[in-house]
């Protein structure tokens, strides 16, 4: 019942969406406008069907480990914790007040923050385990796959809009998917690196499609995100500290040296065939998800670059695939018994090679990622460079979490479970280290953090429209998919030919895409422009990995002081202030107004200071505004 | 990969950076005889830092090449002796006020730590964040306005800017420079506003006692920036639409000529340093046509700049840094080219730099440079055209000592006048 009304909300907002632009009478005009000028079908060619978004998947929402087994592993994480807060000597935190880790929680696992009937609900509650209960709640939410895919754009770059006018939304949708099915990472992962097809016919593909005709950069970034494992230097040289050579670089590139990830110029083909009927633009519309794909040579064509400067192999000398390997009896590992000389296995060898549950890196990489985002400061800093296990803050941990991974067949979820679970997580934050310090930060607590930028938007949209804001989804798979045809095996006619048809049958007419209130940041295009409250809050330009920023600047604090999202929230027809306005005493406003910032109460020495201000004049909307402009309301304790 | 049998090489490293810390020789070159500073120092009031982000290609640009290196451009001749491709025929026109430096080299190839070590002078590193040049000039010369920001940066976030200085070193960030900084319009007034204000501090004593944070602290600082900046009378340096349309026009309407026009207003109003990103210039695969979308209003809004500059009177004390974070390869197969540190160009004008000046070279095919110059050198440099006491280490909150560019770096003394 509750896809099939996710999926009627969702027809209902891109429907409202062209519909709000215009009057009835201005769309009729439109219309006959349009339909005046509309050349009459092209003769011979074949209209095509309306286009409709596919169905939404089933989702899962069943956790599979038990509670008792949670509680095992969240036991031996405090275990470790302590052994090494005891070699630190410092002391743990005491558990953190059940207002704190509500808001916690809910910012951690759905990334916003609780609304004031949520907070009431659960303060009221007497169950003795109803943090358990509400961890499990929260994580098979809609609100969870909203965050989580969040976190994952900041780390996979994605991005709506490619190079090459590349459309990513069918990528953008199959990764939702995922989330949704809650598919093990591993699995994910692997579809992402052995992916064939287009932009127009293949979700997977757009992880490669990232870095077109990049395959050393898009390799570095593999390498780095999945695997910790810090190359990046080796693309031109040997490493100078980590150790890692040119060579081992190229031997692990050649991998993917008998596929092509195509960078074609859907510019010059367009051009060349553009007439009056058919523009060059209207062209590279229908081409460019096509030329954007993902082809296999039948053999490995990387060679030596031409500057190559070590002795065992000249420029131009074809490479021989080889897998890296950390050192130790690493080769002689499950993980690496792949073939590496079929060259129309490479992709598939080296996918099977990463994603192995015996992997050396695989697992604690991912493990040590979602253990940054739920405490603030990783096991093993920074997640880029996990080369040498010695150098975490705790290797007995960090290995313990890369075998929870494991365990639970790569399923991100119930790994996040355990570690919502542990005391550790379930204390009092600290303060925020040195920056020297935060290597070796042994986790009495977790960390102060500011919100994100996406947090902080999916917090104030709460304020503003309420939790339903959770359940809305934007879905434009079907804008790419539409454009689908096989353009390779098409003579230069027939591509031609398509694209008239295609534009005769309406693809061609610009769909907005919805932008704006009402939406989570996951629902927005990824990422949002510059000017965008989420890019002014530290949004990443989804340029590099992990580039979103925490950092304040003058312009947010105007945002927070003057803008539109200020009006918004302290607006009369938002919820908060419509909610504030129907109770009766000013106790009952003000008490309100800070479980919905804050999710606790005033205290009393707070009700007396705002009390005052009351009487002098301080209305509902302004004291909304105070709260929004304090570091309470920012910061995740 | 094979790890160290002691623990970290990286770590022994640090440990003897920490302990490095002693006497400095200082240098002799670029002083007189009595130890005053030499040419060229000081002279630049003002730095606007533009960045070619993507990586510019030396020789389709500021290098022109013959035979296999030659790009699908011609080199053309400028007002100065020596040349730039056709891509960029108003440079030409300017170039008599420009010093190009054709030897630049570093070895690092890939974008983001290329750009953090083009934009700080320091290799990215995990356990410090290092400040960009604007948070440099402030730690030494102080504050360059009594309400506006010293720093700014367009047309891109501010990440990390300060670098080990306080947050509010950090240049102010505007991401569309058509629109400027928004959201000024205080609604109730100035008075209402600061009532808020009171009753919102009031409201966070408790959150501030429990949480000594240095990210919290850091927030109550830029909410007293931010209304000192309201407050000011220069305010409206960052609304470029106070400047006539023909002005406008002359830097071109695209996000970076609007840039070049807001950092010249800004660097008029009293900021000291503004950075402007110029995107686009990462050119693998499809390079011919990738210039002639990137190019055009790059060469037209960087000569307007300098132009400008010189009409407006303040081209001899601000220096206008061109850089990119490394070149491209100089063999050309008639597609693209990939990444190429080893060898690439930057230019530096005005702020008591040389004009119509080239120094050293690169070899025929572009490949290396004869006189090399370091990312570090290259930061030294503007330093010292800036004014900072470069020589002189800051000694951060965990005993590392740290100088502009660091401590090998040299000053390019020959480009100054």
């Amino acid at each position: 019942m509750k896809l099939f009304l996710n999926s009627l909300l969702l027809c209902f907002f891109v429907f409202s969406f062209e519909a709000e632009a215009r009057t009835k009478e201005e769309r009729q005009a439109a219309k006959a406008a349009r339909e005046a000028k509309e050349p009459p079908f092209p003769e011979g060619l074949k209209p095509y069907p309306e286009v409709k978004p596919a169905p939404p998947v089933a989702v899962d929402a069943e956790l599979v480990l038990s509670r008792q087994q949670i509680a095992n592993a969240a036991a031996v994480i405090d275990q470790h914790i302590a052994n090494g807060l005891a070699k630190a000597e410092v002391k743990a935190n005491p558990a953190a007040s059940e207002e704190a880790l509500l808001r916690r929680l809910y910012l951690d696992i759905i990334g916003r923050i609780p609304s004031d009937d949520e907070a009431d609900r659960f303060f009221s509650n007497r169950d003795p385990d109803k943090v358990g209960n509400l961890i499990d709640e929260l994580l098979v939410s809609d609100g969870y796959r909203s965050h989580q895919f969040t976190w994952m754009g900041d780390m996979l770059r994605h991005k709506s809009e490619g190079a090459r006018r590349g459309d990513f939304a069918l990528y953008d949708r199959w990764l939702k998917d995922q989330l949704k099915m809650n598919r093990p990472w591993n699995e994910v992962v692997y579809e992402m690196l052995t992916a064939k097809g287009s932009l127009a016919t293949s979700g997977p593909a757009g992880y490669l499609m990232r870095d077109p005709g990049m395959p050393l950069d898009n390799l570095a970034n593999t390498l780095t995100i999945f695997l910790g494992a810090n190359v990046s230097c080796a693309q031109c040289h040997d490493h100078p500290l980590a150790q890692w050579t040119q060579q081992e670089f190229y031997e692990m590139a050649a991998f993917f040296g008998s596929s092509e990830v195509s960078a074609r110029d859907p510019r010059k083909i367009s051009k060349n065939l553009a007439t009056n009927a058919l523009s060059k633009q209207d062209l590279i519309k229908v081409v460019a998800q096509n030329m954007a794909s993902i082809t296999e040579l039948g053999a490995q064509e990387l060679v030596y670059p031409e500057d190559y400067a070590y002795d065992h192999a000249k420029p131009g000398d074809p490479v021989v695939p080889m897998l890296l390997s950390w050192g130790g009896d690493d080769f002689k590992g499950a993980a690496y018994q792949v073939d590496t000389e079929d060259p129309t296995e490479l992709r598939n060898s080296f996918a099977s090679w990463m994603t192995h549950p015996e992997n050396p890196r695989f697992a604690t990489t991912i493990a040590n990622r979602l253990w940054k985002k739920n405490f603030g400061i990783a096991v093993q800093e920074p997640v880029e460079d996990m080369d040498d296990p010695r150098l975490a803050s705790n290797p007995a941990l960090l290995a313990f979490l890369g075998q929870i991974v494991v365990a639970a067949k790569f399923d991100l979820r119930e790994y996040q479970r355990v570690l919502y679970h542990t005391k550790a997580y379930q204390a009092e934050a600290s303060v925020t280290p040195a920056i020297g310090d935060i290597d070796d930060y042994p986790f009495p607590g977790p960390v102060l953090r500011r919100m994100t930028a996406e947090q902080a938007w999916d917090s104030i949209q709460t304020l503003i429209a309420g939790t339903k804001i959770d359940s809305y989804e934007t879905d434009y798979s079907h804008y790419v998919t539409k454009f689908a045809f096989p353009f390779d095996d098409f003579s230069e006619e027939e591509i031609y030919n398509t694209a008239l048809a295609m534009k005769a049958s309406g693809y061609l007419t610009k769909k907005e895409r919805q932008r704006g209130l009402d939406l989570r940041a996951s629902a927005l295009p990824q990422p949002e422009r510059p000017d965008h409250f989420l890019r002014m809050f530290g949004q990443s330009s989804r340029e590099l990995i992990d580039d979103g920023s925490l950092e304040g600047n003058i312009p947010q604090t105007l945002v927070l002081m003057n803008g539109e999202i200020q009006e918004m929230v302290s607006a009369r027809d938002a919820r908060l202030i419509r909610k504030a306005k129907s109770l009766d005493s000013m106790d009952d406003q003000v008490e309100f107004l800070y479980l919905s910032f804050f999710s606790r109460k005033p205290t009393e020495k707070e009700s007396d200071r705002i009390k005052q201000a009351m009487e002098e004049g301080t209305s509902v909307p302004d004291l909304a505004w105070v709260l929004f402009n304090t570091p309470e309301f920012l910061f995740v304790q | 990969m094979k790890l160290d049998t002691d623990l970290s090489r990286r770590r022994f490293v640090e440990r003897i950076a920490k302990s490095a810390l002693g006497l400095t020789v200082l240098p002799t070159i670029g002083y007189t005889a009595d130890g005053a500073r030499g040419p060229g120092f000081g002279k630049a009031k003002n730095i606007i830092f533009l960045q070619a982000r993507g990586g510019m290609s030396h020789v389709d640009t500021f290098d022109p090449k013959e035979g296999g290196s030659k790009g699908p451009a011609d080199a053309i001749s400028t007002s100065a002796d020596f040349r730039v491709t056709s891509y960029l025929p108003e440079t030409a026109k300017v170039a008599d006020r420009l010093s190009v430096i054709r030897t630049m080299t570093a070895k690092i190839g890939v974008h983001g730590p290329a750009q953090y070590f083009m934009r700080t002078g320091f290799a990215e590193r995990t356990t410090v964040k290092h400040p960009n040049l604007g948070a440099w000039a402030q730690h030494y010369l102080g504050s360059s306005h009594e309400t506006l920001p010293s720093s700014a940066c367009i047309n891109d976030g501010p990440r990390y800017g300060n670098g080990f200085f306080e947050p509010s070193f950090s240049p102010i960030p505007i991401h569309n420079p058509m629109t400027g900084l928004k959201n000024v319009d205080v609604s109730g007034g100035a008075g209402q506003l600061k009532e808020k204000l009171d009753l919102a501090q009031d409201l966070s004593v408790d959150f501030m006692d429990k949480y000594p944070d240095a990210n919290v602290s850091a927030y109550r600082e830029f909410y007293d920036n931010t209304l000192r900046l309201l407050r000011s009378e220069d305010l409206s340096a960052f609304d470029i639409t106070q400047e006539p349309d023909a002005v406008r026009e002359r830097f071109g309407m695209g996000q970076f000529g609007q840039g070049c026009l807001l950092a010249r207003r800004l660097v008029q109003a009293g900021v000291r340093y503004v950075e402007v990103s110029s995107e686009g210039w990462d050119m693998h695969n499809t390079l011919e046509a990738d210039m002639e979308e990137v190019a055009p209003s790059f060469d037209q809004a960087y000569a307007a700049l300098i132009q400008d500059l010189e009409a407006n009177g303040l081209l001899e004390s601000t220096l206008v840094v061109l850089a990119t974070e490394f070149g491209r390869k100089p063999t050309w197969g008639g597609k693209g080219r990939g990444h190429y540190p080893l060898c690439f160009s930057t230019v530096l004008a005005g702020g008591g730099v040389k004009g119509g000046y080239v120094y050293g070279a690169s070899d025929a095919e572009g490949r290396l440079p004869d006189k090399p110059t370091t990312v570090e050198d290259f930061h030294a440099t503007i330093g010292w055209a800036a004014g900072m006491p470069i020589e002189e280490p800051y000694v951060t909150s965990t005993g590392r000592p740290f100088q502009v560019g660091g401590a090998d770096a040299k000053v390019v003394h020959d480009v100054f006048a």
